[in-house]
């Protein structure tokens, strides 16, 4: 069955990335990869609970 | 997006915006950019001959904060003409090709047009684990960075994150994030750092380059003076009131109510260079102390970890203390000044420097 690979997604916010595997014109099977990671969560630790607004506002 | 084709001007005249509103946008870039007498009749016959830029547009570990800013030039007539100013051949938030398609709209451009486009990076990029934590097309963040920015005339790094790392960059930098600046060298590079830029300040930028034929000047970090020369308490409508000792207490106390200095709770505006309470947001409407919030310093080096807490006090204001003696005031103010002189004077020392280095 043949893949194809979608990479970038446009028209969203975020990386995006998009495989399916395709047989006889059928999506039988697909994959979505977000291809960015930036780690906020470990970037808030220990941090002053009222600066997370701004923090988690970036996401 | 399209063809770049024909002046800017004659573009704008085929959407129909008048000789007018072509002459109050050239006032406000010339006003914005602190142009002399004459500014905006320079930027208007800059204008009428120049043909549109290609612009392409990167994110990388962005929130997408910078586009909203881009796109929010929202009067119509400032937003047809920011939108036209330009030739938008990439951008994912907003183009109609996906995948392959939209590479080779990219890479079309670094081809075609070596040498003559410009870049605008929104988000960080990151060089931990040889850059995985940023790809697009499966191609890491950093080598699509080194051959789109290597090749342009000029890459402008919009918001934070592209400035200096931004959040993702922010203490522990689990991704090492880094801004533009050390992730590509030797290339043609301004800063327009913010969280996020103003699109004011993207738009002045590009029409220094029409009209003049080279970038602002820059201080010893990269940024255009125009936009980041004054410091934010200084332009601050509430300043009169931080002379006078008249502060915000807690939120939502009588000083709040009446629009006291915000300096108390945390504000950042004694530390921070940026026009913002000049040029506003959301078409001049308003900025975060209008509307009653402290600055949280975004537009200062790696302000997610110096900036924080956003609501601690920062000590050690120059001129803080004004309402005990108003010589003591005079000598923290001229104290003050003095340092920016320098600060001005090490910028223009390091431009000189750079644009000497450029010849060679």
């Amino acid at each position: 069955m043949p893949k194809i690979a979608i990479d970038p997604i446009t028209r969203i916010e975020g990386h995006l990335r998009i495989e399916a595997q395709v047989d006889a014109g059928q999506v039988k099977d697909a994959w979505a990869s977000g291809t960015m990671f930036r780690g906020i969560e470990l970037i808030l630790k220990n941090r002053d609970p009222r600066d997370a607004w701004a923090f988690a506002q970036r996401i | 997006m399209g063809e770049a084709s024909g002046s800017i001007y004659d573009s704008l005249r085929k959407k129909g915006v008048s000789r007018r509103d072509f002459m109050k946008f050239c006032s406000l870039m010339a006003a914005t950019l602190a142009l002399p007498v004459g500014g905006a009749a320079k930027i208007a016959e800059a204008l009428e001959k120049a043909p549109k830029p290609t612009l392409v547009w990167l994110e990388f570990q962005d929130c997408c904060g910078n586009t909203e800013s881009f796109l929010r030039a929202n009067d119509p007539t400032v937003a047809q003409i920011v939108l036209d100013l330009l030739s938008v051949d990439y951008h994912e938030t907003i183009m109609a090709p996906a995948g392959k398609q939209a590479e080779k709209s990219l890479y079309d451009v670094v081809k075609n047009q070596k040498g003559k486009y410009l870049v605008v990076v929104e988000g960080a990029i990151p060089l931990k684990d040889g850059g995985v934590y940023c790809t697009v097309g499966g191609r890491a963040a950093i080598d699509i960075a080194k051959e789109v920015c290597g090749n342009a005339m000029a890459t402008i790094a919009m918001g934070a994150c592209a400035w200096d790392g931004g959040i993702p960059g922010a203490a522990p930098n689990p991704t090492g994030a880094v801004g533009v600046k050390d992730a590509v060298k030797d290339i043609t590079l301004i800063n327009l750092p913010g969280c996020p830029a103003n699109v004011v300040n993207l738009t002045g930028t590009i029409v220094h380059l029409l009209t003049f034929g080279s970038l602002p000047l820059t201080d010893s970090m990269g940024r255009p003076l125009f936009a980041y020369g004054h410091r934010i308490h200084d332009d601050c409508e509430r300043r009169a009131h931080y002379d006078a000792g008249r502060f915000v207490q807690i939120w939502g106390d009588e000083g709040h109510k009446k629009g006291w200095c915000l300096y108390q709770m945390g504000c950042k505006g004694p530390e921070t260079f940026k026009n913002c309470p000049a040029q506003r947001w959301n078409q001049g409407t308003s900025w975060p102390v209008e509307a009653g919030h402290g600055c949280i310093g975004c537009a200062a080096p790696h302000f997610w970890d110096t900036m924080t807490p956003f609501y601690k006090r920062i000590e050690q204001v120059p001129g803080f203390g004004v309402e005990a003696t108003a010589d003591k005031f005079g000598a923290g103010l001229a104290a003050a000044t003095a340092a920016g002189l320098i600060v001005h004077r090490i910028a223009r020392a390091s431009k000189k420097k750079s644009s000497e280095e450029e010849e060679k």
